[in-house]
């Protein structure tokens, strides 16, 4: 009898692929993409350099004042002059370490999401999440804690862009998990209900609700008592988010296979036994990206607040380029500055949504 | 184990009478009737679509269904939530596809029913769960996830996740149809070692094997109905209707 021999495994050959091969094959593979590729050679030409010149050659990089921008290109002095404000609005300069301490948490708080071990991650995470708002508000605001209270119009810039965000998402969550839930039920009120709450905050412009956060809210609360204006928003930004997100978790729902209910239910777990310890979790890993995804579109809509007078960044912005002592016109430096720093923000957070992506197809396999 | 076979006295742990259901008009199940004693090994088989599966899916209350009455062990089924609940604790079920939860270790798989649905102590539930996984020969595997396992393994999971649950009777739809043959018999094993030790089992299956050598009967259903029934021998040697011929014919020619 013969034996079998598997053959040795061998490496895979190389494939030499030098720039000029590179180029030839993508960009002068024919004759028009060759001018094409000209063509848009041509355009970077003629543009780029003045760009770079206006942005750093000659742009004015130091002084603290207007008169300082004495050459031509871009008053970067402006920006300079006025960050402080552009990330934190009025807070006071003295303790201004609560809202870094802030940022450092909810930087903590994403970081432990992704690497605490994976036994213990879901929990812990969830607990340090729901709790994030609530520290929040105590550090910011100060009163509970027994520091100086910080009123919250004096709360803006960016980070109030962030907090805003971060904090709507995160009571959005389990409210929209809900919904999504009650869209899914077999009983015809709840699930109407769900249905026309989801459709209503999803087909309404955010603007609109703004609004009405502002001016009818109040309308709801008992009389005499004056809430916040920031809350009111906060509110309305909630119910916005569980609108969408409702929908991503509906995703979530479908992708997790009906074997799954079938097992939970075979082992006799009850109803929310087995949507919170079966269904949840994986609803949760499967809408990452997209929860990812809607999180950076509520982010870019916090700067819709301007409208009914929060000082978040695009607010400021106008209050310093209305500033009498920089009348030199320097919109083109804030907003590009505004751009940059919410293209930044936005794209990292691409960057992690694709990374969790690929490392649950790997999962999928493994 | 024709000693088993009749052991006559015993009590009936699942008695069906005349159940019908429907799926919209659909009319997928007719008139079964089934007792099932204490220890008695069932397979059932039958072409693709012929209710299989939704037969055994009713007795754990997967599935409802509109006429006809179903008791196990002694609690009729009908919508009452306990009563689902406790005939759920009685009756394990493995399917074709596992369905394993694939964001718990297998360890945490076998321990979630005894911790949240027996409120077992987690230690105990642990200990119990450690000696199903190696009565299915896979205790090494405890701290893995499903995805890191073989269909043959994850079946084996599956088959002592339900028996975690400490249950009078097993019910399995197709354990072995999702997997590659080499993994098969690991699975038929296991199965066969359940079945001597005295188990009620109903398997929906097509591995004759198995049914000659621990069924005490086989089903054959089609359209809905109940063909045929027999101790496994009369069955495939000796067959009475036409339409099991066929059936046989189909799956031993090939
Ligand atoms: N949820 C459902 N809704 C409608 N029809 C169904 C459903 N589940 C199964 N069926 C139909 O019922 C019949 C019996 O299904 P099933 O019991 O799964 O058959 P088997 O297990 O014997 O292959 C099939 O024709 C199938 O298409
Ligand atoms: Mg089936």
């Amino acid at each position: 009898m013969r034996e079998f021999q598997p053959v040795p495994a061998r490496p895979a050959p190389v494939k030499t692929v030098g720039p000029v091969a590179w180029a030839r094959a993508n960009l002068f593979s024919s004759i028009p993409n060759s001018m094409m590729t000209l063509f848009v050679m041509a355009l970077f030409v003629y543009f780029i350099p003045p760009i770079v010149d206006w942005a750093f050659l000659s742009a004015n990089w130091t002084g603290t004042t207007e008169d300082a921008c004495v050459r031509d290109g871009a008053c970067w002095v402006f920006v300079k002059a006025w960050s402080y404000q552009f990330f934190y609005g009025t807070y006071p300069e003295e303790e201004v370490w609560r809202i870094n301490l802030m940022l450092g948490l909810l930087v903590l708080v994403i970081a432990a999401s992704f690497t605490l071990p994976k036994h213990i991650r879901l929990k812990a995470s969830v607990a340090a999440w729901l709790l994030l708002p609530l520290v929040g508000i105590a550090v910011l605001d100060g009163r509970l804690l027994g520091l100086n209270q910080v009123t919250t119009d004096l709360w803006g810039g960016f980070t109030l862009n962030v907090f805003m965000a971060a904090a709507s998402i995160i009571v959005a969550f389990p409210f929209s998990f809900l919904w999504a839930l009650g869209r899914r039920s077999e009983m015809p009120f709840i699930r109407s209900v769900s249905i026309i709450f989801i459709e209503f905050f999803r087909g309404v412009p955010v603007l609109s609700l703004f609004f009405m956060g502002s001016v009818m809210l109040p309308l709801f609360f008992a009389e005499g008592t004056n809430v916040d204006k920031l809350i009111r928003v906060w509110i309305v930004l909630i119910f916005f988010m569980s609108g969408y997100m409702a929908e991503v978790f509906r995703g979530g729902f479908q992708a997790v296979p009906s074997g799954q209910y079938e097992a939970a239910d075979s082992i006799g777990l009850s109803y929310w036994q087995k949507i919170l310890l079966i269904i949840l979790p994986q609803v949760i890993k499967v809408s990452m990206p997209n929860i990812l995804a809607t999180f950076v579109m509520l982010f870019k809509n916090t700067t819709f607040l301007l409208i009914i007078g929060i000082p978040e960044v695009v607010q400021t912005l106008q209050t310093a380029l209305s500033n009498s002592y920089w009348l030199g016109g320097h919109a083109l430096e804030g907003y590009l500055f505004v751009f940059l720093v919410f293209w930044s923000s936005c794209f990292s957070m691409s960057l992690l949504a694709r990374r969790i992506e690929r490392q649950m197809n790997t999962d999928k396999r493994g | 184990m024709s000693a088993v076979k009749s052991s006559s006295g015993a009590e009936d742990i699942i008695v069906i009478e005349n159940l019908n259901k429907w799926y919209g008009n659909f009319h997928v199940l007719r008139d079964i009737n089934l007792r099932v004693k204490k220890g008695e090994r069932i397979v059932i088989c039958g072409p693709s679509g012929s209710g299989k599966s939704t037969t055994i899916r009713c007795i754990n209350r997967l599935e409802e269904f509109q006429e006809g009455s179903l008791v196990v062990d002694g609690v009729e089924m009908i919508n009452d939530v306990k009563n689902i609940e406790t005939i759920r604790k009685d009756v394990g079920m493995v399917f074709q596809h596992f369905n394993l939860f694939p964001h718990l270790t297998i360890l945490e798989n076998l321990t979630l029913g005894p911790i949240w649905v027996q409120k077992k102590p987690k230690a105990e539930a642990e200990a119990t769960a450690m000696q199903y996984l190696e009565r299915v020969k896979i205790p090494d595997q405890a701290d893995k996830y499903p995805g890191q396992l073989s269909g043959g393994q994850q079946q084996r999971v599956a088959i002592a996740r339900s028996l975690c649950m400490n249950p009078n009777i097993m019910l399995f739809d197709e354990p072995t149809s999702a997997l590659d043959p080499e993994m098969i018999k690991e699975v038929l094993d296991v199965m066969v070692e359940l079945a001597q030790e005295g188990m009620t089992m109903l398997c929906v299956t097509h591995e004759m094997g198995f049914a000659k050598k621990v069924a005490d009967r086989v089903i054959f259903m089609d359209a809905g109905q109940i063909v045929e029934e027999n101790e496994p021998n009369e069955f495939f040697n000796n067959p009475q209707n036409e339409r099991t011929k066929l059936f046989l014919s189909q799956i031993l020619n090939h």
